[in-house]
């Protein structure tokens, strides 16, 4: 978080994490083609010609002023691959809260274990961990057929019992919850620590 | 000093006043002057943008200190993993008509500094130089701090959860 004092600027870090294709990129799109221009920048991807994430993707959101003061949240995502390793320790840096986005497909289950792993071994070396950080999971493609229930999702990934969303995020489904609710805790937990 | 705190979950949180604002955006002007920069940024390691000087209309000064930020973070791992111990402190960019200057001050925050390619690199370093040497004065100096607990209260939160469900309609 960094505060502003002069420009009363609140400015928040977003996370969105998850292994390879779990559609981190495609939230992201679907958050700036439906705000309105006039709060959010422009949507920058770092893609392979591949269609892969290659750094990160970042997007700035305002929602106008509160008692004076302006919200900004930062919002990046990582790249998925497993050799993007030290990529995706780079964006935590300074990270305020992570939407984790697991691949809701049955053969992906290693995938998602494998990433928040990787998510919590990042975090403990900064720190954090998983245990106490504000995060939240959205289990993204719930419309496909080979979609594993969410009652399994949520015992193998969801051992904090963290606040978890279905979502299909290439039609908006879950995305602005699941944005609203990583928000929520990370505000709570900012006045929590003050 | 720039409230660097690190709360019990572990995350980071900076907090400037408004007198260093204004020290730092005093040095930044001069930095400006001096070597005709183009625009100046200076943000946090987080990506962060913190103020920016000179011509920053065309170009998104958000999604840049964003790039640089990671700029820098990727080539401290290069160091790492070429054996410098240290923190590579500044990287520089060519270009065929700007160049881009990048410095650390300290280890929380850089400095990008974008110039025409007609003024000598000596000159940007230079100037560089000194000002981070006064930003890190500024970063030092010892002040009352303001109460972060005023500017994120019950009330703020409950008009954020408002204020997104009308923006995410």
């Amino acid at each position: 978080m960094f505060i502003n004092w002069a420009l009363q600027e609140i400015n928040l870090k977003i996370v969105y994490y998850g292994p390879g294709m779990s559609g981190k990129t495609t939230n992201l799109e679907y958050i700036h083609s439906k705000l309105d221009p006039s709060l959010t920048g422009e949507l920058v991807t770092l893609k392979t010609k591949e269609d892969r994430t290659i750094f990160f993707d970042f997007m700035q959101i305002e929602v106008g002023r509160i008692k004076g003061k302006k919200p900004k949240f930062n919002l990046y995502t990582v790249p998925g691959q497993v050799y993007y390793a030290s990529s995706r320790k780079i964006i935590l840096n300074g990270v305020d809260g992570i939407v984790f986005v697991a691949d809701s497909q049955r053969d992906r289950m290693e995938g998602n274990i494998e990433t928040l792993l990787d998510l919590e071994n990042n975090l403990l070396a900064s720190g954090f961990s998983l245990e106490t950080f504000p995060w939240v999971v959205q289990y993204n493609k719930r419309d496909l057929p080979n979609a594993e229930s969410a009652a399994v999702l949520q015992k193998k990934l969801n051992f904090f019992n963290v606040p978890q969303f279905e979502g299909v995020a290439i039609n908006g489904v879950g995305v602005f919850d699941t944005l609203k609710s990583v928000i929520n805790l990370v505000i709570q937990n900012v006045q929590r620590q003050l | 000093m720039v409230q660097v705190k690190k709360l019990k979950d572990g995350s980071r949180q900076v907090i400037l006043t408004a007198q260093q604002f204004d020290e730092i955006t005093k040095v930044l002007t001069e930095l400006a002057a001096k070597t005709k920069a183009s625009t100046i940024l200076l943000a946090d390691i987080s990506g962060q943008l913190i103020t920016q000087r000179g011509n920053t209309e065309d170009i998104n000064t958000a999604i840049l200190s964003a790039l640089a930020a990671s700029d820098f973070a990727a080539t401290s791992e290069m160091a790492k993993l070429v054996g410098e111990d240290a923190k590579f402190k500044l990287l520089f960019h060519e270009g065929e008509k700007r160049n881009v200057y990048l410095s650390n001050i300290g280890d929380n925050f850089f400095l990008v500094v974008v110039f025409d390619v007609s003024v000598t690199l000596g000159l940007v370093r230079i100037y560089t130089k000194k000002a981070i040497h006064s930003l890190l004065q500024v970063f030092e100096e010892s002040e009352q701090s303001e109460d972060s607990s005023k500017i994120i209260d019950k009330d703020f939160s409950s008009m954020l959860g408002d204020m997104l469900d009308d923006s995410f309609k």
